[in-house]
């Protein structure tokens, strides 16, 4: 799985990096988001909920992400 | 150049019946009510007048509220008075900081809020101490749930002010003077005389709370009630057609927004992805708009706002808006055509 190392960077840059890293890729694409900012745990689940994308936090600053949707 | 700040944040200006009337306070209320001779007793007779008016309008008695210099320190006396060793303190994750705080020191259960932002208290038992937020000040949410059994009821109505009126069993309640437009430094707390409550304070006499408060800030807190409430008949259907047309345009026109549920008229918070909120914040304030937000980049601990994060809501690009008495339409006309101009631009 691609990583996305986002660790040390601040809120919004991990989810924007994210938007970003996700675009271009075809649905499906899965990556992993290494992030140890606090507001990086419930942004990701409000930004899945918000862009009907998956995320499954696997510790405190890994996150894996699925695009579901363009 | 001459600048026009359009204010959105929480604290209200000081009511025009209170600030016109401030010379003539402090010229009278300077003496100490508790003392003897004709000044203290003018004084004591002012307080006394502004206790009842207060008192009236929140629905308890006059000899059951105390008034505080530092709003804050009320959550403490409150709480920590009803706390009685070997009670359990009941919150809600969507509670003050303030009341995050005391429960360090006590056995206590967190609940957690749905997110629709209700509380179920069906775990409360008869030896608890609850703690209820009636409105949330970050989101404007209104607590629907009620504890049906608990030993003693704390309610927080900080942000609710005399919007909303106490349930029955309420034991102690707290309200900032702020919330119709008083003095900022008073809270009212009031105790009732059902309560079992002990001051937790070292003390000596049966006062709540050691003192003096401002006299002056208290008279004029009295002024003011008296005139808002008045006010918020008139202008409540105003403010509540505000609140909507703020939701409608920014759901319509802002792609990628997240509105906390609705709730109080006056309060309204959104979220927007993939925005700064301290640039937010900023661009606005230059642009003459001053909003409030809970986002970590925006917060001195830079820790996002723990309501949000409860409540599922997006923490990033939050801003925080109150629905003033002076907030008319064309103001929120130009806020809103320049916010959805502002977010673009940071988005870019």
């Amino acid at each position: 799985m691609e990583v996305l190392d986002c660790l040390g960077k601040r809120c919004p840059l991990p989810v924007i990096e994210l938007a970003k890293a996700l675009n271009s890729k075809p649905i499906g694409s899965q990556i992993k988001l290494l992030s140890d900012d606090p507001a990086s745990a419930p942004d990701l689940i409000a930004w899945a909920r918000m862009t009907g994308n998956s995320v499954q936090e696997v510790d405190e600053s890994t996150f894996e992400v699925t695009k579901l949707t363009d | 150049m001459l600048s026009i700040t359009l204010n959105f944040q929480s604290e209200p200006r000081l009511h025009e019946a209170a600030r016109i009337a401030l010379p003539h306070i402090f010229e009278v209320s300077w003496p100490d009510p508790t003392k003897l001779g004709v000044d203290s007793k003018s004084a004591a007779i002012l307080l006394n007048e502004a206790r009842e008016t207060l008192a009236g309008h929140l629905s308890v008695r006059s000899d059951e509220i105390s008034f505080l210099g530092e709003p804050s320190l009320g959550f403490h006396l409150a709480l920590s008075g009803l706390l009685s060793p070997g009670k359990r303190l009941i919150y809600s994750n969507i509670d003050r900081m303030e009341i995050f705080a005391i429960a360090e020191n006590h056995p206590n259960l967190q609940l957690a809020s749905s997110t629709s932002g209700e509380i179920d208290f069906k775990d409360c038992t008869n030896s608890d101490v609850v703690s209820l937020q009636l409105c949330n000040r970050e989101t404007g949410i209104i607590q629907v749930g009620r504890p049906a059994n608990c030993a003693e009821l704390f309610v927080d109505a900080t942000a609710s002010g005399t919007r909303i009126g106490l349930p029955g069993n309420w034991s102690a309640a707290l309200w900032d003077s702020t919330s119709w437009a008083g003095p900022g430094g008073l809270g009212v707390l009031a105790i009732s005389k059902k309560a079992k409550w002990k001051n937790p304070l070292p003390h000596l006499d049966g006062r709540v709370n050691p003192g003096p408060t401002s006299l002056p800030l208290i008279v004029a807190s009295a002024l003011a009630i008296d005139s808002w409430v008045a006010d918020e008949k008139n202008l409540a259907k105003k403010i509540s057609a505000i609140n909507s047309e703020i939701r409608t345009y920014i759901t319509n026109k802002i792609p990628n927004s997240d509105l906390a549920p609705d709730g109080a008229d006056h309060l309204l918070s959104a979220s927007f992805l993939y925005v700064n909120a301290e640039q937010l914040v900023t661009m606005l304030a230059d642009k003459g708009f001053a909003v409030d937000s809970g986002s970590a980049c925006n917060a001195t601990n830079m820790q996002p706002s723990h309501v949000l994060a409860a409540l599922g809501i997006l923490t990033q690009g939050n801003i925080r808006l109150t629905i003033h008495h002076a907030t008319s339409f064309e103001d929120v006309k130009i806020f809103l055509e320049v916010l959805e101009q502002t977010v673009a631009e940071l988005r870019a």
